[in-house]
């Protein structure tokens, strides 16, 4: 039984950082319906920020954090500015394209640095020992690591309740036309919600790079792993992204917990999210929260 | 034979026979030939080095599989993110027979045309498959789906103890009228075999798109509301076209597996679908000589990034692999430039030199 609840445990930390992750995709579709294929590239930016400040310049841990997540927060407005406002009103395709094409010069760009082939991992700031109860241990960081993020999903959500500028990304991803008409700057809104992305980005990078240590390859790995959550979770919905976080983290425990070495099957964690939204994709494509557009083809 | 042999002024078409031709002009069919004869003579006159040999002859093969995906995304307005999946889907079926039958059974070498055939089949057959949510579906969750589909496509090479878990599975060296083919005349060979497929599957495509089961495909496109107002069924046009993708794919698949003589996971990863999407991008999108361009314009300059780095490393510290690093930086400005700038590809600058030529000195 304490397996049982290990790999819950496992699952749920794993699904609230596929939450984090999931959440900048989300954003960034909500206003300005497009799909980032680069957000894996952010999240990795954001960790190696993070780390490049810890390590060589010897920023105390939290404050390098906060450094990259403003970091990356300017790096994906400009994203936003050079390459995707020209394309506003352009076919989907090439929106797409555009994520794809930006996906792979930032993997140019990191692979000139370090970061591209060797692993690091970030210096333990946290007790070694893991908490356990019944069985079922947990290590520090995983602990904080849930707690930030659910912090931070807490923080967004508000942001977007609340707040005049959440509340007008909102009015935008809603009705373009009426939220200009009310003095909303469509475009500064993109740009914002290109931001919060990156700055979600690159929490969840900081966080799993964290847990897992840096490897370039898991990282941007988070990236493709993201579209079965959103998708499941519903592609405009916070509250999807969130929930379907979680149940995407516990399926893929539960996967490679219980099928792998099983009927000769092995890394079933890594292919069940994809099964997963095939399946959503064939039955209910709009998700768990999402937007029912119905649209008959 | 209409009166207007040059087409330079107009349309004079008075027959819809007339418009279905292949070439419209006498100048046009001259210079296909000789471009043809061009194609199949120079290796016999300048024999190149089989290393230049397999680049060129991979250019082509990504040729077959880049007209497939054309005819999904440039025709059909279909985004498929999984292309390299179908390309490794007909590379399968050939080591698939190669596992059952063993590498060298004379199937498999000496009716390597039926086999190719074969590949490009279970291609079609997986293309509709992963075509099918198409039938609810669009756009971006489409793209997804396709994505999803080069996710399980990967995985299932990977840990399947039949595929060989990805590790290459050998194929055997096939036989000619002249007996077998050998290392020296190997890529040669090839070249012949794939250079026929894309001539044979440019014709087709072309007199497809002159059909209505290739003009639904763009119907479908334009406007899919207005598609099934005139009577075709959206969905099923969307489904098929995913099959004629993955037939292309799986024949360029089955030509792959047969020229490397060995079937591995590594050259059907999602890197690769993305490839071919730049290829058909920079190439253009709906329009058949674009398949032709982009594959080349791109294969042209992955050899110059890779001259460039073997040339600038010897200056960097060796830990740097700078290849592995200008590879995706070029790619992906490479795409990113031409949707910014050309969004209708390298076919929209040789409609550009054409009309320019055909109306000099005036000009328009």
């Amino acid at each position: 039984m304490s397996y049982f609840f290990q790999i819950v445990v496992s699952g749920i930390v794993v699904g609230s950082i596929y939450a984090l992750a999931a959440l900048g995709l989300v954003l960034v579709y909500k206003s300005s319906r497009v799909a980032n294929f680069a957000h894996g590239q952010l999240i990795a930016a954001g960790a190696f920020i993070a780390y490049a400040l810890t390590v060589w310049a010897k920023i105390p841990v939290f404050f390098s954090f906060i450094i990259s997540m403003g970091a990356t927060f300017f790096l994906a407005m400009s994203v936003e500015k050079i390459f995707l406002r020209r394309l506003i009103g352009e076919p989907i395709i090439s929106v797409i394209m555009v994520t794809i094409g930006l996906a792979s010069i930032l993997d140019g760009l990191i692979y000139l640095t370090p970061f591209g082939s060797e692993n690091f991992s970030f210096p333990a700031f946290l007790p070694h020992t893991p908490l356990s109860y019944g069985g079922v241990s947990i290590s520090w960081t995983q602990l904080v690591g849930v707690i930030v993020t659910m912090v931070l999903i807490g923080g967004f959500s508000w942001f977007f309740k609340k707040s005049t500028v959440g509340i007008s990304m909102r009015a935008v991803s809603d009705d373009q036309f009426a939220a200009m008409s009310v003095g909303i700057s469509v475009q500064t809104v993109f740009g914002l919600a290109w931001a919060t992305a990156g700055l979600s980005a690159a929490a969840a990078g900081c966080i799993i790079g964290n847990i897992t240590g840096l490897n370039f390859d898991t990282l941007h790995a988070f990236g493709v792993v993201v579209f079965p959550v959103v998708i499941l979770g519903g592609l405009d919905s916070i509250l999807g992204a969130v929930v379907a976080g979680i149940i995407m983290g516990l399926i893929q425990q539960f996967a490679s917990g219980y099928l792998d070495g099983n009927w000769g099957l092995n890394g079933t964690g890594e292919v069940m999210p994809y099964v997963i939204l095939l399946i959503i994709l064939l039955f209910k494509p709009h998700g768990l929260f999402g937007i029912h557009e119905i649209e008959r083809v | 034979m209409s009166s207007n042999q040059w087409l330079a002024t107009g349309n004079f078409f008075t027959a819809y026979k007339q418009e279905q031709r292949t070439f419209f002009t006498h100048l046009d069919r001259s210079v296909f030939s000789l471009f043809l004869a061009l194609l199949l003579i120079w290796p016999m006159v300048f024999p190149l080095s089989n290393k230049y040999m397999l680049v060129i002859d991979s250019t082509l093969i990504a040729i077959v599989a880049v007209m497939g995906l054309n005819l999904v995304t440039g025709f059909a307005g279909l985004i498929s993110i999984g292309h390299a999946a179908f390309v490794g889907v007909g590379a399968y079926t050939v080591a698939a027979l190669c596992r059952v039958l063993g590498d060298s059974h004379g199937l498999v070498t000496h009716f390597w045309p039926i086999v190719i055939l074969a590949g490009g089949l279970v291609g079609a057959v997986f293309g509709a498959v992963v075509g099918l949510p198409a039938l609810r579906l669009k756009h971006l969750y489409l793209a997804i789906a396709t994505l999803s589909f080069q996710m399980i496509f990967e995985w299932t090479i990977n840990f399947m103890t039949f595929f060989n878990q990805g590790q290459t599975i050998f194929v055997g060296r096939v036989f000619w009228f002249t007996g077998k083919v050998m290392r020296r005349e190997h890529y040669q060979f090839w070249y012949y075999v794939t250079l026929v497929v894309i001539i044979l599957s440019g014709f087709g495509i072309r007199n497809l798109m002159k059909t209505r089961y290739g003009r639904c495909l763009i119907a479908v496109r334009d406007n899919d509301r207005a598609a099934d107002a005139m009577g075709m069924h959206p969905g099923f046009t969307k489904v098929y076209a995913f099959a004629l993708a993955g037939f292309m794919a799986g024949m360029a698949g089955a030509l792959h597996a047969y020229l490397y003589r060995g079937v591995g996971f590594e050259s059907f990863t999602l890197h690769h679908s993305i490839s071919y999407l730049a290829m058909a991008i920079v190439g253009g999108l709906g329009t058949l000589n674009g398949s032709f361009w982009g594959p080349v314009a791109i294969q042209f300059l992955e050899l110059q990034v890779e001259h460039f780095s073997g040339f600038a490393g010897e200056y960097l510290p060796s830990s740097m692999n700078l290849a592995t690093a200008l590879r995706p930086l070029t790619f992906g400005l490479v795409i990113v430039l031409f949707l910014m700038f050309e969004p209708r590809g390298i076919a929209n600058w040789w409609r550009i030199v054409k009309s320019y030529t055909k109306k000099w000195p005036f000009r328009y």
